[in-house]
């Protein structure tokens, strides 16, 4: 939830551990990480079937069929079927990608917002105390709240658990990408590009932000995790996706009504959201072990 | 110590002014006129005009502002559209089972996550240090309503252990007591891996400093040492941590007594929101955010009653 989720252990950047992703020595040191590896496939693997959807689903996701209502795993229907007959194949693999687009679109929105207002708190000090306070008050709330108060506004559905997804994550990107690029700020390239005269706008966006981007790229892989579970909370308790909308948390509330004689309704969507949001946490993990090796206690 | 309880009072009053604009801003954004909702479906639209001017919904936005700061100082937050009866009546009445739940999950999951970090810190490296990390990183990923639905099917339905549906009267009764056991392992399951997580990182840290050296050194045994001089040190931050996650423990159960059917504030805000209950829903976020901010608050105090350092800074 939750924030609701737990929020991951603190990433705190270091010189080293700025700018670089892309060297080769760190892909690497990742590679050799067995359960990160798994982790990757897996997402890659989950994500392909997300974009995939529309053309591989052996059936129509929402197509009802009464006869088949609840009938357990079969060989025409693999994880067999929900309360309506629809099946659950074709379901799951909607419901990754409406669940994985919401969860997405939230961290890239949210992330850059709160990448740009890091940077702007780290380069201009005169920013920093109003970016700073409006970050740490947004940061103390549990994010559930956020969901609350916009669904109470803006009703439930998908486009408003979206734009509560999207405000819980800026602050903690604002904070780790401040952090970072204070580090930044402190080398002597960045001296040199003030000493030149290169204009503010180009010195965060051509050098600030591509040496702050791996710090908050690890922090975007975990933050994702966590933003995937909230959004599923959220739709369970029916303020996100409405049915008859696939998205796994809806589909795992969805099936609570069949829990005691079909199981699988409930079960099957619920699975997938755990081992969607542990890939995110244990590849986020491992990234931020090889990138700050000093945090892997 | 009282200027540290001042200070942290004086830097909360613009978050919770903060919270009070959105609260107002909530009800201003919604589209439902309250002046309508008091009057009630059989009003003339003089009686709405009269009640508006009397509830002061033409004035300009910063006076009803004042107007609604009064109003929630007197613990006035409107009637909910749906029972008609006063917000305050209907929150006062979810409080309780909400904090109920609240402790009941912490006052096992808290003792067992430390037991289990501090077992892991001490054994780092090994089988049961990577097993409990496993376990604490799966119960991060895991989606609350799950845990909470396996428990009802196996523990409620099949074995028949515990009820699974509501809240059964005080805990003081049986009935009480019956009631909260699935509902707080739920909400407590989740809770276990971070504060694991937490204790581990936080005595491994302290593992390595110099009086636990010398405690070994002088000959203590390695049990005294851990618990005596280690612990003891270690849950400092633990403890900060922990009041840090009361936020994700308020998101969790939103979901918990959603699931359970528990009579709380979450589910009452979740309700609420559902049915379009406008002044019912913006009651039960404030009260939600508010006592999230009283836990901070006294979270903070409670760490500065625990660590002089904190009181010098």
């Amino acid at each position: 939830m939750t924030e609701t989720s737990a929020t991951p252990a603190p990433f705190l950047p270091n010189q080293a551990a700025t700018g670089r992703l892309l060297r080769p020595s760190i892909w690497r040191k990742l590679s050799r990480d067995k359960a990160a590896m798994l982790a990757a496939v897996f997402l890659v693997v989950v994500v392909a079937l997300g974009v995939l959807a529309p053309w591989i689903t052996p059936y129509d996701p929402y197509d009802n069929n009464l006869r088949n209502m609840l009938k357990p795993p079969s060989a025409a229907f693999w994880l067999g079927n929900d309360g309506l007959g629809r099946d659950m194949v074709s379901r799951l693999l909607f419901g990754i990608r409406t669940t994985l687009t919401m969860g997405i679109i939230a961290v890239a929105a949210g992330g850059s917002i709160g990448a740009v207002l890091g940077l702007l708190a780290a380069y201009f000090r005169r920013l920093e105390g109003p970016i700073m306070r409006v970050v740490d008050v947004l940061l103390s709330f549990p994010s559930i709240l956020f969901g609350l108060a916009i669904a109470a506004v803006l009703g439930a559905g998908t486009f408003s658990i979206t734009i509560a997804l999207t405000v819980a994550a800026v602050p903690a990107i604002a904070r780790i990408t401040r952090a970072a690029a204070l580090v930044v700020m402190q080398q002597e390239y960045i001296s040199a590009c003030r000493a030149i005269g290169m204009s503010d706008g180009r010195i965060i966006f051509r050098h600030l932000l591509p040496n702050c981007a791996s710090t908050i790229f690890v922090y975007l892989t975990l933050q994702l995790g966590q933003t995937i579970l909230l959004g599923a909370a959220l739709s369970f308790i029916g303020l996100g996706a409405q049915p008859p909308t696939a998205e796994l948390g809806t589909m795992a509330a969805d099936g609570r009504n069949f829990l005691f004689f079909a199981p699988h309704v409930s079960t099957i969507p619920s699975f997938a959201i755990f081992l969607i949001v542990l890939a995110f946490n244990v590849l986020g993990d491992a990234l931020r072990d090889v990138l700050d090796p000093r945090l892997r206690q | 110590m009282l200027q540290h309880i001042a200070h942290r009072l004086l830097i909360s009053i613009p978050v919770l002014i903060g919270v009070l604009l959105v609260g107002f801003l909530l009800l201003q954004v919604v589209p439902t006129d309250p002046a309508t909702v008091v009057a009630g479906p059989t009003a003339t639209h003089v009686e709405i005009e009269a009640i508006r001017e009397a509830m002061g919904l033409n004035e300009p936005i910063y006076v009803q502002f004042g107007i609604y700061l009064t109003r929630v100082l007197q613990g006035d937050l409107g009637r909910s559209m749906i029972s008609n009866s006063p917000v305050v009546t209907e929150l006062a009445n979810t409080v309780g089972p909400t904090i109920e739940l609240m402790l009941a999950s912490l006052i096992w999951a808290v003792p067992l996550g430390i037991v289990l970090g501090t077992l892991a810190a001490v054994r780092r490296g090994r089988m049961s240090d990577r097993i409990i990390m496993a376990v604490s990183v799966a119960g991060v990923s895991m989606p609350i309503f799950w845990f909470g639905l396996m428990l009802i099917q196996y523990v409620g339905f099949h074995w028949q252990l515990f009820p699974f549906q509501g809240r059964g009267g005080p805990l003081w009764t049986l009935s009480g007591l019956d009631h909260i056991v699935l509902p707080a392992l739920t909400l407590g399951g989740v809770f276990i891996g971070p504060v694991a997580r937490m204790t581990r990182t936080s005595l491994l840290e302290v593992l390595g400093s110099d009086f636990v050296r010398t405690a070994r050194a002088k000959g203590v045994s390695e049990r005294r040492v851990v618990v005596s001089h280690a612990l003891r040190n270690s849950l400092i931050p633990v403890v900060t941590l922990i009041g840090l996650q009361i936020g994700f423990l308020l998101g969790g159960a939103v979901v918990t007594e959603t699931l359970f059917a528990w009579p709380g504030v979450g589910r009452l805000a979740v309700g609420a929101i559902t049915s379009a209950d406008y002044a019912l829903a913006q009651g039960a976020i404030l009260v939600l955010a508010l006592s999230f901010l009283l836990v901070n608050l006294l979270v903070d105090v409670l760490y500065a009653v625990l660590d002089p350092r904190v009181r010098a800074r």
